[in-house]
């Protein structure tokens, strides 16, 4: 009976010793496959002259799969594919411009954040400086988003001046109806990047809120993940983090964007 | 679970009386400055001077002829962009004025423009139904009086002025029903009236049909109290006395 004990165990460890993880099959396949946007500039978009995906998240992919020592094999995704193709295990990882939210962090795991998006202001130059001064402000915002909540929640102060659109918003800031508008930085750049006048405004340097980018990884995969993290922090360490984010939104390219958030501030 | 469905929590049914309130004073401060603005402009019309007619004729086709909309977005955004910066910045800063009693807030921008974009297009609209109502007394009333040998400034206002009031009364009334609704568009320019603060309740607590449903309740009353008080008015003793036919 108890020589029966032993070998059942011997074969449970036999076959947990033989049952690779993913870290492992990515090795031997010598492929990392990585599904990343191919339509949402700068994360990953469709270069139209190389006719191949790039951005900010293909570049670490690159990073990954190199740190592997495997081939990178990048898969197009949308934001609804996102999460089906990494649990159906057809792809690896997962670099989309993803959002850390708790509710998808119960069907994979996530890195610690490579990228982070806040929502941001965007005023006449000199008019705003610090998150203090909101309070007394009249601040255009978008309808039915979430700046607009979070801005009346932890700023019950200021005046909330709601619009339907971006751009009527923006009108009000010109013509001086508003003292700032509120929108995720990301979006603000590409706003100020078409104004005609741009050199009167600037997007102050802070955010009031924060959407953490992270990596997407099958649930449980605990040395894959461990692989990941560690290769972004060396990223950070080496300064290799801030140029692949200058590459995209350094002050020389079409939208430039304030780095205030480095890997390893949030885990 | 009500009729309503998920009830509602009382921040926001505070926030949609806000809205109330505002839409009702609006209207209320429109109305008044919108009959004022009428009779003047319809003042003109009658005047049977050139100038002054197609100056009157001007303003009440151009209004007339364009969405109110797109004239709340000229009043806000487009005269805003003309006005010198100095003035915009002084309409745009809160001002309180501090009486012995209450303290008197200057309004935001949006409610002034919002203010005078639908005082603008709601004076229009009552200068012709006044019109109407001159043009509606039967001349033979004028050609009576005058017959009588009053001086024709007495036969307008004895005998004309009344029955027209009378006959305009209503459709005047309809103006201010009008109005009432019109202010809903007033949430385009960021104007914090009914309709912006279902929207505003809808966007944070996903309550749809329960944040329009109470809306549309609020207008409904709105505007039924208004029509029975005009309808009430129309038959007093004082109006139906002064304008009593012969």
């Amino acid at each position: 009976m108890r020589r029966l004990f032993l070998l059942l165990i011997a074969s449970f460890l036999a076959s947990g010793a033989a049952h690779a993880d993913r870290l492992d099959d990515i090795k031997q396949a010598g492929v990392l496959r990585v599904a990343a946007f191919d339509s949402n500039p700068p994360f990953g978009f469709v270069d139209p002259d190389s006719k191949q995906i790039v951005g900010l998240d293909v570049d670490y992919a690159k990073v990954l799969a190199d740190k592997l020592g495997v081939k990178l094999e990048l898969r197009p995704t949308n934001p609804a594919n996102r999460i089906p193709l990494l649990t159906s295990g057809k792809v690896d990882l997962v670099l989309a411009n993803f959002t850390i939210t708790e509710e998808r962090a119960k069907q994979l795991d996530f890195s610690i954040p490579y990228f982070s998006s806040g929502q941001q202001f965007l005023a006449k130059k000199g008019t705003l400086t610090s998150p203090d001064q909101l309070n007394g402000l009249r601040i255009g915002a978008d309808k039915g988003t979430t700046n607009e909540i979070v801005l009346r929640r932890d700023f019950p102060k200021a005046v909330v001046v709601a619009f339907d659109d971006t751009p009527f918003a923006f009108t009000a800031l010109r013509n001086g109806n508003v003292q700032a508008i509120t929108q995720d930085g990301p979006k603000l750049v590409g706003l100020l990047a078409n104004v005609p006048d741009r050199e009167n405004y600037e997007i102050p340097p802070f955010t009031i809120s924060d959407d953490y980018i992270g990596v997407g990884i099958p649930k449980g995969e605990k040395r894959l993940a461990d692989v990941v993290n560690e290769t972004l922090l060396e990223l950070e360490a080496s300064g290799k983090a801030a140029a692949i984010y200058d590459a995209w939104f350094g002050p020389n390219t079409k939208q430039p964007l304030p780095r205030l958030f480095k890997i390893g501030d949030k885990k | 679970m009500g009729v309503f469905g998920e009830p509602m929590a009382l921040r926001y049914l505070i926030w949609l009386l806000e809205g109330f309130a505002v839409t009702l004073l609006l209207s209320a401060a429109v109305s008044v400055a919108a009959t004022g603005l009428g009779i003047a402009v319809c003042g003109l019309k009658l005047s049977g001077r050139r100038p002054l007619v197609i100056l009157a004729d001007t303003y009440v086709s151009i209004i007339r002829n364009t969405p109110l909309l797109v004239q709340l977005f000229f009043w806000y955004f487009g005269a805003s962009a003309l006005m010198p910066s100095g003035l915009m910045t002084w309409l745009n800063t809160p001002h309180v004025l501090d009486a012995v009693l209450v303290s008197l807030h200057w309004p935001a921008f949006e409610t002034i423009a919002g203010f005078f974009g639908l005082t603008l297009y709601a004076g229009a609209y009552i200068a012709e139904e006044f019109r109407a109502g001159i043009n509606g007394v039967d001349p033979a009333q004028r050609e009576s009086a005058m017959a009588l040998g009053l001086r024709p400034a007495l036969v307008f206002w004895l005998v004309v002025l009344p029955q027209a009031v009378r006959i305009a009364w209503l459709p005047v009334v309809g103006q201010y029903l009008n109005t009432i609704k019109n202010t809903s568009l007033t949430m385009a320019i960021g104007l914090a009236e009914l309709s912006y603060a279902s929207r505003q309740v809808e966007t944070e607590t996903f309550l749809t049909f329960q944040a329009f449903g109470i809306a549309t309740i609020l207008y409904v009353a709105a505007v039924a109290v208004t029509e029975a008080a005009g309808h009430a008015v129309a038959r007093s003793g004082r109006f139906a006395w002064a304008t009593q036919r012969p």
